[in-house]
């Protein structure tokens, strides 16, 4: 039976090609995979979603296969709009029907989503253009702590200034009791001196997809097979995941005849605090004030006269294995 | 799919490119439906037609013309393409 465990990675010299290789590249190739296994949207993203007033419009930065797109189920579909954006040409194939209603005769009743193939640090888009922005589980997968920052940056200047709305989730290297999940603590030293250097803690790992040949072709989940590590927190079930001994994580495969393809992509697992710091840093580059909207009612006093762009942190916290953090534009 | 709504979001991000750098024209639309300034009575049939070509019209294969640059976004399967070359990216 092969073993697959999370692993320390290195980031080479250009993280744009570390990131082509282990994040574009992987996910073009277990894209039918991936996504039967992510379909259940979590409860505070849902909720984000389902309070945005009717007719916003927003970007979904690092869509995936779309699970986000058709949301929020309770109210009337296009109530709003969520255009996905993603790197992977073949997940935005898959998103370009999420939550599609397919009838007997095949025939797709939903309207298709509106998708592009793009990247998070890129800009293709007029400032300010959306009313809102998620990023769910996308920005940990950028090698380098500039990178990330730029994608933060990217969030901020898409929405309105005034009042735009921002959710960002990312993994955490804390992990939950139910996945059972640690990661290698020899990348720590190594993180630790890059946090001194500014380059922000958290830790760079590998985490192998493990991708039958069964799955290859038309991406049906078979049975036990599996497993990403990450697949505890969707409806996956598990097979055979374990601890061994607190400092790795093993996952034992339950397999068929097929030798299965090891696909490692690369995530940084955000510290406690990290995401938190990552938005202040890339507000404060973008001259932004964090704090809460001001109290419009006070019309003297010190600091009343300020005229600028402020970033009111909504809250943030952790759930299910990732931080998140959501987030309010104000304009005075 | 490309609805006019998304197309109306976008904007050229080349290098350098950041003035006059939307809207993206798109090539060989042919759809005529609206005027080129807006009325000054906003009646039924305008929005009509302003609903017609902001969420029914699909762009499925074609491209989207930068005005500054001339940069060129491939539209194929309905999905634009809005990624640069490395030598592209301010
Ligand atoms: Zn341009």
């Amino acid at each position: 039976m092969p073993k697959t465990s999370v692993t320390p990675a290195q980031i080479e010299n250009n993280p744009q090609a570390h990131e082509d290789q282990h994040v574009h590249a992987v996910y073009d190739k277990i894209a039918s995979h991936f996504s039967s296994t992510r379909y259940k949207p979590w409860p505070i993203i849902a909720h984000f979603l389902s309070t945005l007033s009717t007719g916003s419009v927003g970007l979904d930065a690092g869509t995936g296969n779309g699970k986000y797109l058709p949301l929020p189920l309770d109210r009337p579909p296009g109530s709003i709009c969520t255009i996905g954006l993603d790197r992977s040409r073949n997940l935005l194939e898959i998103a370009r029907t999420a939550g599609a209603d397919v009838d007997e005769a095949s025939t797709i009743k939903c309207m298709p989503r509106e998708v592009i193939w793009g990247d998070v640090i890129g800009k293709g888009w007029r400032d300010g253009a959306f009313d809102y922005a998620i990023s769910i589980a996308t920005i940990h997968h950028l090698a380098t702590h500039d990178r990330r920052k730029l994608a933060v940056k990217r969030l901020l200047q898409c929405v309105s200034p005034s009042r735009g709305r921002i959710l960002i989730y990312v993994w955490a290297i804390e992990q939950d009791e139910l996945s059972r999940r640690s990661v290698p603590t020899e990348s720590y030293t190594k993180n630790d001196s890059l946090a001194e250097s500014g380059m922000g803690p958290g830790r760079d790992v590998f985490v192998p997809w493990v991708l039958s040949r069964q799955n290859t072709n038309n991406g049906k989940l078979k049975g036990k097979l599996s497993k990403d590590p990450l697949a505890s927190r969707s409806n996956v079930t598990d097979s055979t995941q374990s601890c061994t001994n607190g400092t790795s994580i093993e996952v034992t495969l339950m397999l068929g005849p097929d030798e299965p393809q090891v696909f490692n992509r690369y995530y940084h697992m955000f510290a406690e605090g990290e995401l938190v710091e990552l938005v202040r840093s890339a507000a404060g580059d973008l001259g932004i004030h964090i704090g809460p909207i001001p109290d419009q009612t006070l019309s003297s006093g010190p600091g009343m006269e300020w005229k600028g762009r402020g970033l009111e942190i909504v809250q943030d916290g952790w759930e299910r294995s990732n931080y998140y953090v959501e987030l309010r534009c104000w304009e005075k | 799919m490309v609805r006019l709504i998304t197309h109306n979001l976008l904007a050229c991000h080349v290098k350098n490119c950041t003035s006059n750098n939307f809207p993206l024209a798109f090539k060989d639309l042919g759809d005529t439906s609206l005027p080129a300034e807006q009325p000054d009575m906003i009646d039924d049939e305008f929005l009509q037609k302003l609903h017609h070509v902001l969420l029914e019209i699909h762009v499925e294969e074609g491209s989207m013309v930068c005005p500054n640059c001339n940069h060129v976004y491939p539209i194929s399967n309905g999905i634009p393409n809005m990624l640069l070359a490395e030598h592209e990216i301010g």
